[in-house]
Parts: C-alpha cells; structure tokens; sequence
C-alpha cells in the first residue's frame, strides 16, 4: 500500500495479518497492521471467532441454566463468573446469601483471581521468551486446580456458585489446602520477582510499551488491572463492597506508567493483596448453612425432596419453571480478576430470563488494542496482547 | 520498581445516602432533557429520554454529572413481552463515575422498529464505537453519525440479527470468511494524517457494499 506520510513523504506500507489462528493470539482474534518498517503505523482488530451465542442461549433457559453458561466467559477463573452472576440475580431477588456461603466465596474468589494472573503473567513470560516465568507461575496453579476438583468435582468450569449461595460446603482439609496454595504462592511470587524485576531483556521488552494514559483508560471503559496499571486507583470491592469486602483489610494496587510492565507487576502484587485476604478469611470460616433457605429461590435438598411433599413441589417447580425474579431491568458490576464483569439483566417476572447481557472486561481492553500498539514495534503488539489479557471466552461471548 | 502500593486517593465508598443525593441531582440536571425516572428499574436510577435529546443528555452526564465511564450498552427485543405495548426495541447506556462510585445511571432510549435510528454518542466515549457496533450487529439499530458502523461479533457474510426474538435460535449460518479490514485500516491511517496514494487492485469495495456487508460478490 504506497502512502504519503504525515511528514510528506512517499512510502510503501506492508500489510501485516495476525491470527486468528496464532500463537500469540490466546485463542481466536485477528488484527491487522499496516507496517512502516518494523514500526506499527495502524492497527485494526476484528472480534468474534469465538461468538458461541452465549446472550442467545441464556434466553432459552431459566435463570439457573445460566449459570454452567457463565464458566465459558472468562475460563481461567470460572468460579468468578458464576459469583458475578449469581450476586446480580440475588440483587434482584434482594436476598442476603448466609455468613459462610460469602467467606467461601471471597476465598474461592481470591483464589481464582491468583490463578487467572499468573496464567495472564506466566503467558506473557512465555511469549516474551521466558520460559522460567511460565513455569514459576504454573506451579501453584495447578495446586489451584486440584483444590477446585476437590471442591467442586471439576478443573475449569467449576459452576460452583448457585443463585442464594453455593453448590455445596467445602471438604474436609480445605483450609490445610488453601493455606499450603497460599504458601506456594508465596514462593512462585519470590522466585518470579526474581527472575523478573531486574532483568534487563525482560525491562527492555516491557518498560514503556504499549502505554496508556489513565484519560483514555476511563474513556474506553478499562476496568481491573488495566485502568489501576495507569495510577486510577478504582475497585468495585472498594467502591461498592460486597460479600463484606470492606471488613477485610488490603489494599488497592496501582501503577504509574501504564504500560506493560505495569500492568503485569501490578497483577503479581494483586496476588499478593489476594493472599491477605484469604488468610483473614479463612480465619472467619465459621460453621453454618452455605445457601439461604428459602425454598423459592434454593432447591431443596434430596433428604428433604424425599421425606416432604412440599420439599418435593418445590423442587420440581424450581427445576422446571425457575426461580422467579421479579420483573424489571438492573446492571450490576462485580470485580473479577479482568475488571468489571457486569451483568445487565432483564426479567419479565418469569422463571426465565428476557435478556441477559455480559459487560465482559476484556472486550473494552480489546476495543482500545489500536492505541496501545500503533508506533510500537511489531513484536511489541504481541507484549501488549498478553499484558491485557484477553479471553476470548469472554470476548466473544 | 514501578507498581506502587499506596492508595492515590482514600477510597470512597459508595454510601447509601450519597446514592440519594446523586440521584436527586440527576434527576434535576436532566430534567430540561425530558428525562424521566423509569420505574422498571427500582434497584438504581435508570431515566428515560426520547432519541431526539439523547446526545444532550449524555453530554451533559459527562460534563455535569461527572459520569466518565460508560460501561455498557444493551440492546432488548420487546416482541412478545408480557403486557407490552411500546416501541419493540430499547437501548440501555450504563454509566458510572471511576472516582465517585455512588454515581451510577442508566438511560434508556426507546426505538421503533420501522424506525430502528438512534443518534451515536461514540465521539463522546472512546468505547461506545464497538458497543454500538455489537448492539446494531445483534438487533439492527443503526447508530447514525457512527464512523465504521459494521458486524463485530458476527461476521460479514452473517444475514439477519441474532438477538432479535424472532430469529430462530437453531439456525445455522455457513461463514467462511474473514472480516474485511482494509477499509478500516485505510480510515485509521487516514485519522492519523497519512493519504493513501495506491491500493491493491481487486480489493477496492465501496462504502455501501461494504456497511451491507457483501464484500464478496
């Protein structure tokens, strides 16, 4: 494509085409570029190899045949979805989920989140040609996972969380469990602030790249990680507390520069304040029911759907027809590893949902890949992209 | 080290008295917009305007109310609602304040479905470009004034729109092919002050064809 530069001078750019099926791409997305040199003058994204129809599906169902739906948005941290999602119906229903049910969900929720930054970290290690870092970062995930399939019967799509509470209470050694991940953690943390901070190929490739500014952050609606990189110090657990956030004590981490190594360093230090929380609430995990009773909005369990006509109505009424949410329409944002992952949800007082819409966080990420890129070098867009995390799971919805 | 562990500012937490306030004065700012509290949501603020004040409405929600972040935009399908009568389509703009998180609104803005129009505010918020360009891939509202207003999570050879209640979820659709992104590459140059002085032969659509999306013919 022969040009004329801004400075007035005649030029040939190449047009550059990545993904969708590339390495770097973490699933399926495709950008191109137009290239002057080895430098981006303009880049393009295209979204959507990954649209499953999620919105559509989720119209069909009742509003708890949601639920294993939301576990394919954002994959590494499924257990966070299915919370996001269960807290905006309950907010709905304006029911208060029991004392133990929101202990175990901020430790499983914490707990996701550690997981799902190291995988966006231990990626970007790897892409950036570390493989050390990968592994480091891989080493207590996989601890991780085996807690979950203890937890939960399942690696990945755990559909752990139920509207009213949880799918079951924990196993017997949980916290044994939690608090040997934690120290795990607490060691791949040391050994990758090792290999990481002061090393010169790795500062090369990430100091200054891809750099956003907070203005343009807001603007494009960045949330999570991304928009505290560039020194905004924004968190819904902070701003709107839930699940008794407020009670815990920690603190929001924040960057300065915005650019890729700040959003990967502030990430790990995330980590850091997550492992606080979950030791302080493990220590509150105090024995009680891990889902509200009501019988309108929690199936019964079989020892009752056996022994009780009632306990039996209402199980079949809420399997078949769903639990009713009264009618109307209401957003609500929770904070998962990505950013806000907000649900807007519409009812018509039904047991199945009208519409329901995901905000996913990476999708305003995506939406501003162009700013971060364009006068970088090309083998810099591939940093960038894994800096922001994307899943496309959560993408294309 | 980069990353800083100190707080910028104290966070503020989002009480339920500042949610009042903010609502009382929301409600006064946009009430020379015609802007009225909707019932339908009675968990948070949501107003509604007419389409024809929708741009004055979320100028002023940035620049009044100080709402910099517009986290959403829903597109809903009516046909078929229990006890509905009104415009078949709504679209939900879902804005929020990063430094003030007692502010929180929707705005709703009906639309026709003869008449699927409504004015874009993506000059106003950097991310409302791909969201309108989901809502119109996923209902087929168009958002006028919209500089690339094409598919996003569908592709170009996709006919109808998905989310609308009359298209039969079961339907497949055979695509086969990429997006075509040399125009929006071309726009994006252009925005950046280059001039394209050549392009490749036989990849030269038009405008219109392009926005139908029947590149391929």
């Amino acid at each position: 494509m022969k040009v004329l530069t801004p400075e007035g001078e005649e030029k040939n750019l190449m047009v550059l085409n990545i993904g969708p099926s590339h390495g770097a791409t973490h699933g399926c997305l495709r950008y191109i570029t137009a290239l002057d040199g080895e430098n981006i003058a303009a880049s393009v994204g295209e979204i959507g190899y990954l649209h499953r129809g999620f919105e559509k599906t989720a119209e069909r169902g009742t509003w708890q045949q949601v639920l294993p739906l939301t576990d394919r948005l954002d994959y590494c941290s499924a257990m966070m979805n299915n919370f996001a999602y269960c807290r905006a119906v309950e907010k709905m229903l304006g029911i208060e989920i029991p004392e133990r049910a929101k202990v175990i969900r901020v430790i499983v929720n914490e707990l996701s989140r550690i997981a799902d930054h190291f995988i966006c970290d231990a990626a970007a290690a790897q892409d950036l040609g570390s493989t050390t870092g990968f592994f480091y970062l891989f080493d207590s995930r996989e601890q991780t996972m085996r807690i979950w399939e203890k937890l939960t019967g399942a690696r990945l799509t755990n559909s752990y969380g139920r509207i009213g509470g949880l799918y079951r209470d924990t196993y017997e050694g949980f916290e044994e469990d939690v608090l040997a991940v934690c120290k795990t953690v607490e060691k791949n943390l040391r050994d990758v602030h090792a290999c990481f901070d002061r090393n010169r190929i790795f500062l090369d490739r990430t100091v200054n790249v891809g750099s956003m500014t907070p203005e343009k952050a807001i603007s494009y609606g960045w949330t999570g990680p991304g928009l505290r990189a560039t020194g905004v110090a924004s968190d819904v657990r902070k701003d709107e507390p839930y699940w008794d956030y407020e009670t815990y004590d920690w603190n929001v981490v924040t960057g300065t520069r915005g650019d890729v190594f700040d959003r990967l360093m502030v990430r790990l230090a995330e980590a850091e304040e997550s492992l606080k929380i979950i030791r302080q609430a493990l220590k509150r995990l105090a024995p009680g029911p891990v889902s509200v009773e009501d019988p309108r909005v929690r199936v019964p369990s079989h020892e009752r759907v056996y022994q009780d006509m009632e306990a039996l109505a209402g199980r079949f009424k809420s399997v078949f027809e769903g639990i009713r949410v009264p009618a109307g329409e209401y957003y609500c944002g929770t904070e998962t590893a990505n950013g806000e992952l907000g649900f807007t949800l519409v009812s018509d007082g039904s047991g199945h949902p009208w519409r329901v819409k995901v905000r996913p966080p990476c999708f305003t990420q995506f939406a501003a890949f162009h700013e971060l890129v364009e006068g970088g070098l090309i083998a810099d867009s591939i940093a960038c992209l894994s800096s922001i995390n994307i899943i496309a799971g959560e993408l294309d919805r | 080290m980069a990353t800083s562990l100190d707080n910028v500012r104290e966070p503020v937490v989002a009480t339920p008295e500042a949610r009042k306030a903010f609502e009382e004065t929301a409600l006064k700012t946009l009430e020379k917009f015609g802007a009225v509290r909707s019932e339908k949501n009675s968990w948070e603020l949501m107003v509604e305007v007419c389409r024809c004040n929708l741009r004055a409405t979320v100028q002023a929600i940035r620049d009044e109310l100080g709402l910099d972040m517009l986290l959403d935009i829903v597109g809903i399908d009516y046909l078929g609602f229990k006890d509905y009568a009104g415009p078949r389509f709504a679209v939900e703009y879902v804005f929020k304040s990063v430094y003030e998180p007692a502010k929180r609104l929707m705005v709703k803005v009906l639309v026709e479905e003869a008449d699927a129009k409504i004015p874009t505010i993506s000059d106003l918020y950097g991310i409302a470009n791909w969201q309108e360009r989901e809502v119109y891939d996923q209902y087929g509202v168009i958002f006028e004034g919209h500089p690339d207003l094409r598919r996003i999570l569908n592709h170009v050879e996709f006919v109808g729109h998905p989310l609308r209640k009359d298209y039969p979820a079961h339907r497949r659709q055979w695509l086969s092919t990429n997006d075509y992104l040399y125009p929006a590459l071309e726009k994006r140059l252009e925005s950046k002050g280059y001039r394209i002085l050549e392009r490749p032969e036989e990849i030269n659509p038009s405008d219109e064809e392009y926005l139908q999306g029947s590149v391929k013919k």
